[in-house]
């Protein structure tokens, strides 16, 4: 039998590791239910991520009211949050010994606060759990000024909000989302100055260099001061197909172009991803 | 003592299927412990196989552009114990 992958370039290539905490981390986090964005999203970091004993907590469930056409995380009609969803998020982050947690969420656009309460609760009960810095990956919450204030009321020492790609494929990439509401809400954050704004931008999807700077601009207008850039790949054959494979020298000039225009830390490459060594994102940005 | 070498996680949804894109190694070559094996491919990556042992590769059960699950048997390796 043969398989029809798609053909990718000979730089988007990784080692598995041969250590046993990979299993270990997967069934401590089968055991207390809590889902990982590294496991729904089908992330090719896992293995290296998980062995290092790190993970990205996804909470709210792991069913999303929208739609995006790059995301592998299943849509639906999703259940009413678990209250006792930020305690096993909790207890995860301290049985793994976290001193960095990165806490994402599906979107709620069904919930009235977008599920901002339940956001702000994991990241109290996190800390108190753990001491851990948290880094919180939002979703847009509608552009409501209340739920992105209560999730910094829990004072993250981070706050992520993804604008994802270029606003010219916002309508073919991310249906129900909105380029300048994403803008918007970092700005939020940016002003309240209690957490550190960052970003992330995956490219591949159809942008061109110019748009890309641009958004890196209008990310640095807004107060952003940390962004990822990474390759889009295709989760399954249902999703967007990968329109480019950017070579890493072209990250290389994204982000030196980034940091030129203003951005205080950036990191660009094929595998990176929004929450990607996270834990010395903050610390190289925080000391900048 | 003869050892099976099988498909190591991926790290994606278990079970998952990956194609042998090649062999960095041939039957009767010597092999060190973590030693690239053989390149494997899915949707979203290249995903190089370290050796488990140090020993002689005795045979390739996965061939170039086979599809295998995690968990499969790929290749035996003579170990030197």
């Amino acid at each position: 039998m043969k398989a029809s992958h798609t053909r990718l370039p000979p730089w988007l290539k990784k080692r598995l590791p041969r250590g046993g905490r990979m299993n270990k981390v997967r069934d401590l986090l089968d055991g207390l239910d809590v889902h990982t964005v590294c496991q729904s999203a089908r992330c090719p970091n896992l293995c290296e991520c998980f062995e290092r004993g790190t993970a990205t907590f996804m909470i709210l469930g792991d069913v999303c009211t929208r739609n995006c056409r790059f995301c592998a995380v299943g849509g639906g009609e999703p259940a009413p949050p678990a209250a006792d969803e930020p305690g096993r998020v909790a207890e995860a982050a301290r049985r793994l010994g976290l001193s960095y947690v990165v806490i994402t969420s599906v979107t709620r656009d069904d919930l009235r606060d977008g599920g901002a309460a339940h956001f702000a609760a994991a990241v109290r009960q996190v800390r108190a759990a753990t001491g851990a810095q948290v880094e919180v990956l939002t979703p847009d919450f509608l552009g409501d000024p209340a739920a992105i204030d209560a999730v910094l009321e829990a004072e993250p020492t981070v706050y992520n909000h993804n604008v994802e790609t270029v606003p010219r494929l916002y309508h073919k990439v991310r249906p129900g989302a909105q380029y300048a509401r994403s803008l918007r809400l970092i700005e939020r954050v940016a002003r309240a100055g209690t957490a550190l704004p960052k970003s992330g931008l995956m490219v591949g999807l159809g942008e061109a260099d110019d748009e890309v700077y641009s958004v890196i601009d209008d990310l640095v207008a807004a107060g952003c001061r940390m962004l990822t850039i990474g390759q889009y790949l295709q989760p399954t054959r249902g999703h967007l197909a990968v329109e480019r494979f950017v070579r890493p020298e072209l990250f290389d000039i994204y982000r030196e172009e980034g940091l030129r225009r203003g951005m205080r830390w950036i990191a660009s490459g094929p595998f990176v991803r929004s929450s990607y060594c996270a834990e010395a994102a903050f610390a190289s940005a925080s000391t900048t | 003592m003869r050892q099976d070498v099988v498909m190591p996680p991926l790290g994606e949804d278990a079970g998952n299927e990956c194609t042998v894109s090649f062999w960095q190694c041939e039957v009767g070559d010597r092999i060190n412990e973590d030693d690239p094996l053989a390149e494997m491919t899915t949707d979203k990556a290249i995903f190089e196989v370290p050796s488990p042992f140090a020993g002689k590769l005795v045979q390739i059960v996965a061939g170039e552009n086979a599809v295998v699950k995690v968990g499969d048997k790929i290749a035996v390796i003579e170990t030197d114990e």
